[in-house]
């Protein structure tokens, strides 16, 4: 077996297998936690929820999770504001601006758009691994982020940074032959892909449940989220 | 075995409210910068988000298929005695509730309500700082935390409407408005008591106390206990189904009016057609359409600043009324502190902290951070409208030789009044 076959392999059937996972895997998480149920609120409101949950997701759309709307909170921990946001930024960027990654979705959907050029979107990328290292290393000595994690929160990093480390190194031809890198590079993703139901990592779904909760607690007591 | 009530009870309260936001939550840390205990200690385990972490791994371990997992291979540990133990001293001493995580955490996770929810496994345990729960106990027997019986209730009132000559009304079939006090009114600030009779009186409000609800403050609720919340709450509703009233008023008593007016309506069924608000939103009412009229200026010396209470500013959505009145109180003496509003650091005394000796040191601490607000401004006088951060203020000036007057905002409104 050569690396022409891995890549057959990681790009073929495995992707396949993963994207299924994921897509099942976050489903099932999803219904899971609708069918928990939910209580109908009855208190009387003097606000408006649903102003509340409109302004709570302005407040947090796309990177602005990063942006301190609360006083004197972000000099206190500016690392995982300036690092979260750039990493983010960063991900979204390279997965839908870029070219390479915007092609992938056409295959998979039947559609693309334009795309960002390519030393944009390599400079993002840097961008993006230096920001997770930071990270990284923010959680080896941030005292709480010290007592809060486990070999999951490390696991959520490891799995996110080695498909960002490849794709930059194949597009930059570093080391080793492309196809092995290409071959590395689709494996991490496969594994990306198969972790994020099983993982935290998942966020970004559940992301839409807390933030319109977090606006309507607020807006209902006329209080601006 | 206690943890085994404790993670019953963690089970029966997930619903979908619950496990969506714990399944929100990244393990990025933000909400430590949001909490004042955790700010005044640095101690990493104030952080809002280990404050919830039985709650998640009973969530975890219980409905999740990696929690399993994880519980399999040994990742995690189950709960034990020990845990909490541990964490009960956690959430009762160092939590006041006030819910300023929610708004610094970037998924917004509603922290505050959760740790209520992580306070409720604990009572059904009866794993609650001794000292609140000696609290609780004499409010189901005596009817008041505070020792504030039938008798004492009477005497106190009486003793009141004659020092300041001021007209009490009580138990009145048919008034339009029942207001209800809580005992640290009573017993540490009972000028409010006058103040307050004044103002309703001045606005010509056709306003009643009963005997049967003698007494807003909710220990169930502190505790976490929603029998015993529903206990108090129902004394009150009983007081105002008796008199027929169309309308509840909480005076200046922070988590009793979230208990009553924001949480009762979920917990049990609240008499139709009464209509619950704050003394400080009537106050506002009665500013705006003219039914009191208040002397400008009456207190424009000095600093003049005002401490938003987390269940009445933040919480409860009375941000924009304190400030009108003290626009005409203070025209000029009035400045805010950074920050304030709804972004308030809160008086760290809530919640029942201030009821438990053995969190005393980190009270004090947590009252560093107010004392730097207030010293930034330079505040001579320091104005809110919750005799619960009032108590906290009053003992922490005390404690810290302060050299800066606490007051209520009835009270100012009181003495400002003009006929
Ligand atoms: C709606 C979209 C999203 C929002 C609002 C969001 C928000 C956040 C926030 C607030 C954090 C915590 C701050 C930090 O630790 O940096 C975080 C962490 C993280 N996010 Fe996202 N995220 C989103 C989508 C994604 C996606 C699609 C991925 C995909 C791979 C991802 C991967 C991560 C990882 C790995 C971390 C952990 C970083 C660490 O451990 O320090 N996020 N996210
Ligand atoms: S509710 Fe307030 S006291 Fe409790 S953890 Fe959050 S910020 Fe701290
Ligand atoms: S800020 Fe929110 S997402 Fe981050 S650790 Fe705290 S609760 Fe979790």
């Amino acid at each position: 077996m050569n690396w022409t076959d891995v890549l057959a392999f990681a790009r073929g059937p495995l992707f396949q297998v993963a994207l299924l996972v994921f897509i099942a895997g976050m489903a099932y998480r999803l219904v899971r936690v609708i069918f928990l149920g939910w209580q109908v609120d009855k208190v009387p409101a003097r606000g408006s929820k649903v102003g509340g949950a409109a302004i709570s997701f302005l407040k947090g759309i796309l990177i602005w999770p990063f942006v301190p709307w609360v006083k004197n909170t972000f000099k206190k921990n500016p690392v995982i504001y300036l690092a979260g946001g750039l990493f983010h930024l960063g991900l979204f960027v390279v997965l839908v601006l870029g070219t390479a990654h915007m092609l992938v979705w056409k295959s998979l959907l039947g559609f693309g758009w334009k795309t960002l050029p390519l030393p944009i979107v390599d400079w993002m990328a840097a961008v993006t691994i230096v920001a997770m290292i930071t990270l990284f290393i923010n959680r080896l000595i941030n005292p709480v982020l010290k007592l809060i994690t486990g070999p999951a929160e490390w696991a959520n990093l490891a799995i996110v940074f080695v498909p960002m480390v490849t794709g930059y190194m194949m597009t930059h031809h570093l080391w080793f032959r492309y196809e092995a890198l290409f071959s590395l590079h689709m494996l991490a993703v496969d594994v990306l892909l198969i972790w994020i139901p099983l993982s935290r990592i998942s966020h970004f779904m559940f992301y839409f449940f807390s933030k319109a909760i977090h606006g309507a607690d607020f807006g209902k007591r006329a209080v601006e989220p | 075995m206690e943890s085994q009530i404790v993670l019953d009870t963690f089970i029966k309260e997930t619903g979908g409210y619950v496990a969506s936001q714990l399944e929100a939550c990244t393990r990025c840390g933000m909400c430590a910068e949001a909490c004042h205990f955790y700010q005044a200690t640095g101690n990493p385990e104030y952080a809002p988000v280990w404050k919830i972490e039985l709650l998640k791994r009973a969530y975890e371990q219980r409905f999740t298929l990696v929690g399993k997992a994880k519980l399999l291979l040994g990742i995690d540990k189950s709960i034990t005695d020990t845990d909490i133990a541990d964490f009960s001293k956690i959430v009762y001493e160092a939590c006041t509730m006030c819910n300023k995580c929610s708004m610094v955490c970037p998924m917004g996770i509603q922290l505050g309500p959760l740790i209520h929810e992580v306070r409720s496994g604990f009572s059904e345990a009866g794993v609650v700082p001794a000292d609140l729960m000696a609290a609780v106990e004499k409010q189901v027997e005596e009817g008041s935390p505070l020792g504030v019986t039938d008798d004492v209730y009477e005497s106190r009132l009486e003793w009141v409407a004659d020092e300041w000559e001021v007209e009490l009304p009580m138990d009145v079939k048919g008034a339009d408005t029942l207001v209800i006090f809580s005992s640290i009114e009573i017993m540490k600030f009972p000028e409010n008591i006058a103040a307050i009779a004044k103002i309703l009186n001045a606005a010509g409000e056709n306003w009643t106390l009963s005997k049967k609800a003698r007494e807003v403050v909710n220990f169930g609720f502190y505790e976490g206990n929603e029998e015993r919340t529903i206990m108090f709450l129902q004394r009150v509703f009983d007081g105002a189904i008796e008199l027929g009233v169309k309308k509840i008023v909480v005076t200046e008593c922070g988590h009793a009016y979230d208990a009553l007016r924001w949480t009762s309506y979920n917990l049990m069924d609240v008499p139709k057609g009464i209509e619950i608000t704050h003394i400080v939103g009537l106050i506002g009412d009665y500013l705006r359409t003219g039914k009191i009229k208040l002397k400008e200026g009456a207190f424009n010396d000095g600093v003049v600043t005002f401490h938003d209470a987390c269940k009445i500013q933040r919480r409860g959505g009375h941000i924009k009324e304190p400030r009108e009145i003290l626009h005409v109180l203070s025209p000029d003496a009035f400045k805010e502190m950074s920050p304030s509003h709804e972004e308030s650091i809160c008086c760290g005394g809530g919640g029942g902290v201030i009821a438990i000796k053995e969190a005393d040191p980190i009270r004090y601490a947590a009252f560093g951070l107010k004392i730097d607000q207030m010293e930034k401004i330079g505040a001579t006088t320091v104005v809110m409208s919750c005799s619960n951060c009032r108590l906290q203020f009053t003992d922490c000036v005390q404690h810290f030789n302060l050299d800066v007057k606490v007051a209520g905002l009835s009270q100012m409104v009181a003495d400002a009044l003009v006929e």
